[in-house]
Parts: C-alpha cells; structure tokens; sequence
C-alpha cells in the first residue's frame, strides 16, 4: 500500500509538472495551428479500452494523436466488445500535445446479454491524463532506456440500469453488489521500448487500482478495499510498417465476492492504412465475470473490434 | 488433440527449427546487413530513389533548395554503406555540422525516415531489414534536430 500511495504521488506531482513543461514549449512551438502528423505510423492512432493511448487492454508511454514534439493530434475511437455473455462498447476521444501530455474521455455502455441477467446494463465515464516523462522509443535505438509515462484515469460510474427486469428491484448502483464506491481513479508508469532492429515492441505497465471490471462494477468490495499493484504487458511483432500483431496481459485485483475478477488477455492486430484511420481486431478474454452471483463460471471471452480515426 | 500427436508435432517442429538453424550456420559467417540488403547495385538504386522520393516532398524540400543533389546521394550511399558493415568511408561532415543551419525538427527528421522506407519498398527490400537500418540511423535525431532554433549566422557547434 505504500507503493500505491507512492505512485500515486509521484503521478499527480508529474502530472503538474508536466502541464508546466506544456506551457514553456507551446510558447516555443510554431506548428500549433494545424497538426503536423510527424510521428511514425503505428507509435500514434490507437486508445486503449480506457480511452489512452495504447492498444486493446494496455496503455503504452506514446502520446495520443500524430503530432510531433512540435505540434498536437487528436483520435477518436469506437470499440465494440461482443463476450459469449456481455457486451461492451466504448466510444471516446483523447488529444495529444507537444508528444508531451495526453488527455482523454472515454464511454464504457456495457450490457449483459445471457445468463439469468440478461437486460441488465451499466454504463461509466473514463477521464483520463498522461505526461510523457523521458526517453524516445523511436530514437533511443542506442539506449536501453525506453519512453516512460506516468497516467491517472478517473472513473466515475453511472450506475445501473434495467434491475427490475431480471429480478433485482432497486439495485441502480454497483455498490449495492458489494462495491465501495462508485467512482476511483487508477494511477499507472508505462514504459515502452522499441527493439527496431527486431521490429519488437516491448510495454510494461504498473497500475494502481481499486476497479472492479475496469469499474463496471464499481470501485474497492467486499473482499478488499485497498489498492492494488498489477502488472499489465504488450508484446507485439511489426509485420509491415502498416500492420503489427501482438499480445497483452493486464492483471487485476479481485475485490468483490460477487464476482470472479482474473486477469484479462487478448492477441491482436492493428493495423494503420494511413495516419488518419486506425483498426484493431482482437481476440479477448477476460476471464469469469459475476460467475458467483450467475452461477455461469465460464471465461467470457470473444472478439475486439475497434475503429480509430485521427490526425 | 491426443498426446500422441502433439509429442509428434513438437518434434516435427524442433526439426524444422535445427534443420533452419543448421542452414543458416552453413552460409559461413555472419554476413553484414550491407550484403543482406543486397550490397552494393542494390544500395545505390534505394539511395537513387530516396533523393528522388525526398526532392518531391514537399515537407522536407525546401531543406536541399542548395544542395548539389548527385553529391548528396553519393554521400549518403557512402554513410549508409559505412553504418551498415559495407566498408565504404563516409567523406562528408558530422551530422551536427550537416544540420546545424537548418533548423530540422522531429517531424521533417521522421518524414525523412518515411522517405527512406519508401525508397527501400520501391527496391523491395524487405521491411525487417528496413527496419534494422532505420535503427542505426534513428539515433542520429539527436544530432540532427535541434531543441531550439539556431541562428542562421551561429558557428557550428565545435566537436
């Protein structure tokens, strides 16, 4: 816990940082009126499930939108998730600039479509920073030391819909299933390197968070009440400079009795025809969800499709 | 699947797998990434293209409006040739010096490198090998774009 809070810490106090850093190099940038585009294919154009830059489940140390150190970028994404019984779609956008700070908003809708809960749904909103701190996965191709970013994503739960329906009259809120609170913010260090020469990308990130189902299911339970520490991973193969396939792991804590939380994992490709328009078919698995309160254990897994347009 | 089978598909792979790797130890040596491009024909031909691809980009052209452009491609087949194993001698200048008046940033410094890939596509030599290359060159965005605008009159940096 002493971790969590450290990193905690160290992310917010960064984060001030670096929108001063933001300040002194916009007063030194010339490319702000239009997006320059001056980043590599594929190191821009794609948001993680919360919403920041990154791939499927994992955000990456890259800065949303293609501009250049010297310039912004915006992206915009829509994310269709079909499990064998929920879906989720996530629809948001994340600006980028200087390639220093990130800041983004993300709509989780997700629904519960078998089981003895089917109808049931719940929504949430994702407000989410990242500040780039050192290093260059592109550039530092003589260096061990990869791009490093420190995140904070608030989610504030929106409750739940259609109770009634499957026989649970009154519940409009995740904490009603055990949750602590229906809102909390995850705090994470994403480090990024790009083994060029191996046309490899190696991610690994450390989030602190209280979420439960990425905060579908609210924040802290029954179980446990602290943060947790989890590990999440990328490691992807660059096929073309349009086209990488790959493969995530995010950890992730189990507090609530009501549900069977486990880690989430996913193959991917994404692919990047052009700067403006980016693709990711997955093939996800999220492990149990609500098993115990079901009594369906099995592994919800299924397709990852999301469409991401930008500059 | 039965266990069977899957012992006689992991033998059949670990087969493949030393046969390959028996294969590639029987060329004799290491070869330099300057002969796996395709040496020297083939280097010469990508460097022809790049100049040409660069002199039509509009992001990046305005850089060579004063440039002996057959000198630059000589040059850059020599710098490439050098980084890559192939033993040539590089006679420009450093690339601080090279650049120090032309105020490049990171966007023109990555445009160049898309020219670059896009040279080597048109000579399809394949993207690994690509990329092994922009790898060497990558680094060089420290001495080629400045953080901050110098002075078209600054003396170069003295090294």
């Amino acid at each position: 816990m002493i971790c969590s809070r450290a990193l905690r810490a160290v992310v917010v106090r960064v984060c001030a940082l670096g929108a001063l850093l933001l300040c002194g190099q916009a007063a030194t940038a010339d490319n702000l009126v239009g997006s320059d585009e001056g980043k590599f294919l594929l190191t821009a154009g794609f948001n993680d499930l919360d919403g920041a830059g990154g791939g499927g489940l994992v955000p990456l140390a890259f800065i949303s939108g293609y501009g250049s150190s010297d310039s912004w970028g915006a992206n915009a994404h829509f994310t269709d998730i079909q499990l064998k019984d929920f879906q989720l779609r996530a629809f948001g956008v994340a600006v980028g600039a200087l390639d220093r700070v990130e800041v983004s908003y993300t709509r989780h809708e997700f629904d519960v479509t078998g089981t003895a809960l089917d109808g049931l749904g719940v929504s949430q909103d994702i407000v989410g920073v990242k500040v780039k701190l050192l290093g260059n996965a592109v550039y530092g191709q003589d260096s061990w030391l990869p791009q490093l970013a420190v995140g904070a994503e608030y989610h504030k739960n929106e409750g739940i819909d259609n109770a009634a329906a499957v026989g649970l009259a009154g519940v409009v809120s995740p904490k009603q299933l055990g949750a602590t609170s229906d809102h909390g913010t995850d705090y994470y260090i994403a480090a990024t390197k790009i083994f060029l020469a191996q046309s490899i990308v190696v991610n690994a990130v450390l989030r602190a968070t209280k979420a439960n189902e990425f905060g579908l299911l609210g924040f802290g339970g029954d179980l446990k009440n602290t943060y947790s520490y989890k590990p999440e991973g990328t490691v992807a193969y660059l096929l073309t400079r349009h086209l990488a396939v790959g493969s995530e792991v995010r950890t992730r804590p189990h507090n609530l009795a009501v549900d069977d939380e486990t880690t989430a994992y996913d193959v991917f490709l994404g692919w990047a025809p052009t700067k403006n328009l980016s693709l990711v078919a997955a093939y996800l698995n999220i492990g149990g969800v609500l098993g115990p309160a079901t009594g369906v254990n099995r592994h919800q897994d299924g397709p990852y499709i999301s469409i991401q347009a930008g500059f | 699947m039965s266990s069977l089978l899957k012992t006689v598909m992991g033998c059949l792979l670990l087969a493949a797998a030393a046969s390959a790797a028996a294969q590639e130890m029987n060329k004799g040596g290491p070869t330099t990434l300057y002969d796996r491009i395709g040496g020297e024909s083939k280097l010469r031909a990508t460097m022809h293209e790049f100049v040409l691809i660069m002199e039509s980009d509009d992001r990046i052209n305005f850089t060579f409006a004063n440039t002996d452009l057959k000198k630059f491609e000589q040059l850059l087949f020599e710098q490439l040739c050098n980084i890559t194993g192939g033993g040539c001698k590089y006679t420009g200048r450093d690339m601080y010096t090279a650049h120090a008046k032309l105020n490049i940033n990171n966007a023109e410094f990555n445009a160049l490198a898309e020219d670059l890939y896009e040279a080597f596509d048109r000579e399809h030599v394949p993207y690994r090998l690509q990329n092994k290359v922009v790898a060497l060159l990558a680094p060089m965005q420290r001495d080629v774009v400045k953080d901050h605008l110098v002075p078209q009159d600054s003396p170069p940096k003295p090294k």
